[in-house]
């Protein structure tokens, strides 16, 4: 072997072979693909991403989320695992309630970049839209252990803002208890001696607002046993916090427009059937 | 062949100064690329760490938008891709083909200008993506501005590569040789190809995934993969004194890489809205690639046979070694993924991170560590200060890398398990891998320290701390044959 | 088969038709240019006066 050209021509006969076979083709078969419309009169689908959500996209990019939360449904054949009777069965991601039914390529072509996703560190997000409120996505974006104390999701409380009440508590602002929200992003607890100093200063009204609360009324306090401080300390946790609000920013509230916008496994289309 | 045909002092003080002017006309251009890995090296694993700890400790760092878990994973990828293995490939290519052409480099100063356009990528590629400018493409996470540097860049690595290929003096095209030449050939195609049809003209839906997947695979595949076996194929022999086993087998090896390896990669979209051919094809692709890993085993092995106990005295034949077996055991195991029964497992969990890290680090970082330390006292003329610092780096990677595998193969195998199992809850599923994310962290602290003692002992043959190399900058043995 | 599937099939038995043909004209070429004579030579291209065979030429500093 000493010639130079032999080499070259050969990875570029080997290269291009994949170049056709893996990139040009499915772009010939795949690119341009258009929505479906079964009757002319219905709204085709897919729609392009509207308002926010197109903000929302690029947030969602930037932080990365593809890397921990697929977009995509499989079939009802895909995978397997053995029920209690020893049966095999398969199609987890719909039984797992992900999605009525598989994502096939029309599902995408509005997608850009189309993050399908390598990784289920969360579950899949392709139909999430349909799955919570915008309030719970909200809160669990603000801190994920909030709602679900098993959580390793980052906590994304730097989109949101704390500020004080002026007037009336914003009717965006997250229900949360101060445990959450005096320091935004962790879970916070006073110390033992803090709460001592809390209690003697504002002992009684917290007290007269534990009894009041319809959970606690037939149990008796005593706020000088450490038993009662505590019940009292994790009962005013939970309480939110006067004069002060966490609201989302603009970035917030695009990124939960984009999230609520995932419905990749709704609408039915032919070539999803089995 | 008998080597013992009588050398003529005179014969071997010339070939050593030929030797020695190569080595000498690489130096500058070869040691900035050198610098330049090692330094995204360090910064690529302080963010793995980082993201890591994060993965099981939620609460570390929390509230920095700039180092969220998303950016900083992001960031990791672009600084031991672009960052580190590139840039060696790139550096390690210009000396190995100047050597192999037994040609002096023309012009080193506009590779200065190539490292430093890859350089300035690199910084911007990460700093964009902690600032929140990442892509979420997954290797091609680099803001939309980052692209042009590294065409440049690699633009240029790529005609110096042919053109020294085009002055050679040995009439004889070695191995590595074949194999640089495609990477350099490869690469920017690849790169150039995914580049456009993912970001600046974007494709269609499903169409960017398909061929982000390619390039994924291939930057694997048909850039370091050649690059770094074309390394081992030049290393080993040199080292231990012995040619390669069997040139059959190795030209066997290379076309058969060629060929399948590039049609591999489809297998991670299994179960994803793409034709299901795509994923046949990629299957076939690389089953296929048992092929070319089985002749470069058991050409590797065979070269290796009774002179195994040099791996206790020669610190570039002992990380080679190493990258060379993981190629095997790497290669064997991605064939066996790829088929549809385990993919359906291990598709979407931490096994597939293991074996990306296998691959990337057990494989091509071991064997570019093993360039260092064979390349490095060569240009500078120094040898290597410190033992010590050589075997905790060995050490450390090695047993780091071990850990970091079956860790989160184990973990990963059995998340892929309970996935596909809807009767298991996510909130189990996520505190079971909690161990296993764990013991990833300590692998990758064990890492880092041999990259700190990697990058210090560098640093100190930089500063002329080693003892002179005997006789000149290339390695003169005795001016006699000591035969 | 819908034409869709022929059409893969056709591009797919094509291509292979193709690179199989050019694989083995260049083989062909390449023996008769003389590419494999003393092929086992090449192997040791990389050695020379100075780093001759059967001497290792890399040790941990002492």
């Amino acid at each position: 072997m000493d010639r130079g050209m032999v080499i070259f021509l050969g990875a570029l006969l080997t290269f291009s072979s994949s170049w056709l076979g893996l990139v040009l083709y499915p772009y010939w078969q795949l690119n341009g693909e258009k929505p479906y419309q079964k009757e002319p009169t219905d709204d085709p689908y897919p729609l392009p991403l509207q308002g926010e959500a197109v903000a929302g996209r690029k947030i969602y990019q930037a932080n990365g989320c593809m890397y921990c939360h697929s977009q995509q449904v499989r079939s009802e054949k895909f995978g397997n695992w053995w029920d209690e009777h020893g049966q095999e069965r398969t199609g987890a991601d719909i039984k797992r309630g992900w999605g009525a039914r598989r994502n096939v390529s029309r599902d995408y072509i509005y997608d850009n970049p189309t993050m399908l996703g390598t990784m289920r560190t969360g579950p899949d997000l392709a139909n999430v839209g349909s799955r919570y409120s915008e309030a719970w996505q909200h809160t669990h974006t603000f801190n994920p252990r909030s709602l679900n104390n098993w959580s390793i999701m980052p906590s994304f409380a730097f989109l949101y803002r704390k500020e004080k009440v002026v007037g009336e508590r914003s009717e965006k602002a997250l229900k949360l208890g101060r445990e959450w929200t005096v320091d935004p992003g962790y879970r916070w607890r006073p110390s033992s001696a803090a709460w001592d100093a809390i209690l003697s200063t504002q002992g009684e009204s917290i007290k007269a607002r534990f009894l009041s609360d319809p959970a606690h009324t037939t149990a008796a306090i005593d706020p000088n046993t450490p038993e009662g401080k505590k019940r009292l300390l994790d009962f005013w946790l939970t309480t939110e916090e006067e004069g002060v609000q966490i609201v989302p920013t603009g970035d917030a509230d695009a990124l939960i427009a984009y999230v609520l916008a995932l419905r990749k496994a709704e609408v039915p289309v032919p070539e999803a059937k089995e | 062949m008998s080597t013992a045909t009588a050398i003529l002092p005179h014969d071997r003080e010339r070939a050593a100064a030929e030797r020695a002017g190569i080595d000498e006309s690489c130096r500058g251009p070869v040691l900035y690329f050198a610098a330049s890995a090692i330094f995204w090296l360090l910064a690529g694993s302080i963010l793995a760490i980082i993201a890591s700890v994060k993965l099981h400790s939620p609460y570390f760092l929390t509230g920095i938008p700039e180092l969220t878990f998303g950016r900083v994973r992001m960031a990791h990828l672009q600084g031991v891709s672009i960052g580190w293995t590139s840039m060696v490939t790139m550096g390690g290519s210009v000396w190995m083909m100047c050597r192999l052409c037994r040609t002096e480099l023309i012009y080193p100063k506009l590779l200065y200008v190539s490292a430093t356009l890859w350089n300035i990528g690199t910084l911007l590629s990460i700093s964009g993506i902690l600032l929140g400018d990442g892509q979420s493409i997954e290797w091609l996470d680099a803001p939309r501005y980052c692209p042009p540097f590294f065409i440049a860049g690699l633009g240029i690595v790529s005609a110096w590569v042919a053109a020294t290929f085009r002055r050679r003096r040995e009439k004889h095209v070695y191995v590595t040789q074949w194999y640089i030449l495609a990477a350099v050939f490869w690469f920017p195609w690849l790169y150039t190809v995914a580049v456009f049809m993912i970001s600046w003209s974007p494709a269609t839906g499903v169409v960017q995934p398909i061929v982000n997947w390619w390039f994924n695979h291939n930057f694997l595949g048909l850039w370091l993969t050649p690059v770094a076996v074309g390394t081992a194929y030049y290393l080993i022999p040199k080292i231990i004194g012995r040619p390669v086993h069997s040139y059959y087998l190795s030209i066997t090896g290379f076309w058969a890489l060629a060929l399948f390896y590039s049609w591999a990669g489809m297998h991670h979209l299994i179960g994803g809205p793409i034709p299901a051919w795509l994923a046949t094809a990629s299957t076939v692709g690389s089953m296929m690639m048992f092929i070319p890993v089985i002749a470069v085993g058991i050409n590797h092995h065979m070269t290796m046979r009774n002179h195994f106990h040099r791996l206790k005295y020669s610190p570039a034949l002992r990380f080679t070694v190493f990258g060379s077996i993981t190629y095997t055991w790497v290669s064997f195991q991605g064939s066996i993924e790829s088929l549809k029964d385990f993919s359906e497992v291990a598709h979407f969990t931490h096994y597939t991170v293991a074996h990306a890290h296998l691959g990337a680090y057990g494989f091509v970082t071991m064997i570019f560590f093993g360039l260092y330390y064979y390349m490095i006292p060569r240009l500078t003329g120094r040898e290597w200060a410190s033992s010590t610092l050589i075997r905790i780096h060995f050490w450390c990677a090695s047993i780091g890398i071990t850990i970091y595998f079956v860790g989160l193969s184990i973990g990963g195998w059995w998340q892929g398990r309970m996935l596909n199992n809807p009767d298991v809850s996510f909130a189990s599923i996520t505190q079971y891998l909690l161990p296993y994310l764990f013991s990833r962290t300590v692998a990758g602290i064990l890492l880092t320290i041999g990259h700190i003692a990697f990058a210090t002992s560098f640093l100190m043959n930089l500063a002329g701390w080693g003892k002179k190399r005997a006789g000149g900058p290339t390695y003169f043995v005795e001016k006699a044959p000591t035969v | 088969m819908n034409p869709a599937n022929i059409a893969v099939f056709a591009v797919v038995i094509g291509s292979i038709v193709l690179f199989g043909t050019a694989t083995i004209m260049a083989l062909g070429w390449a023996f008769r240019d003389g590419q494999f004579d003393n092929f086992e030579q090449g192997a040791a291209s990389i050695f020379g006066p100075d780093e001759p065979i059967g001497e290792p030429t890399d040790a941990f500093p002492r």
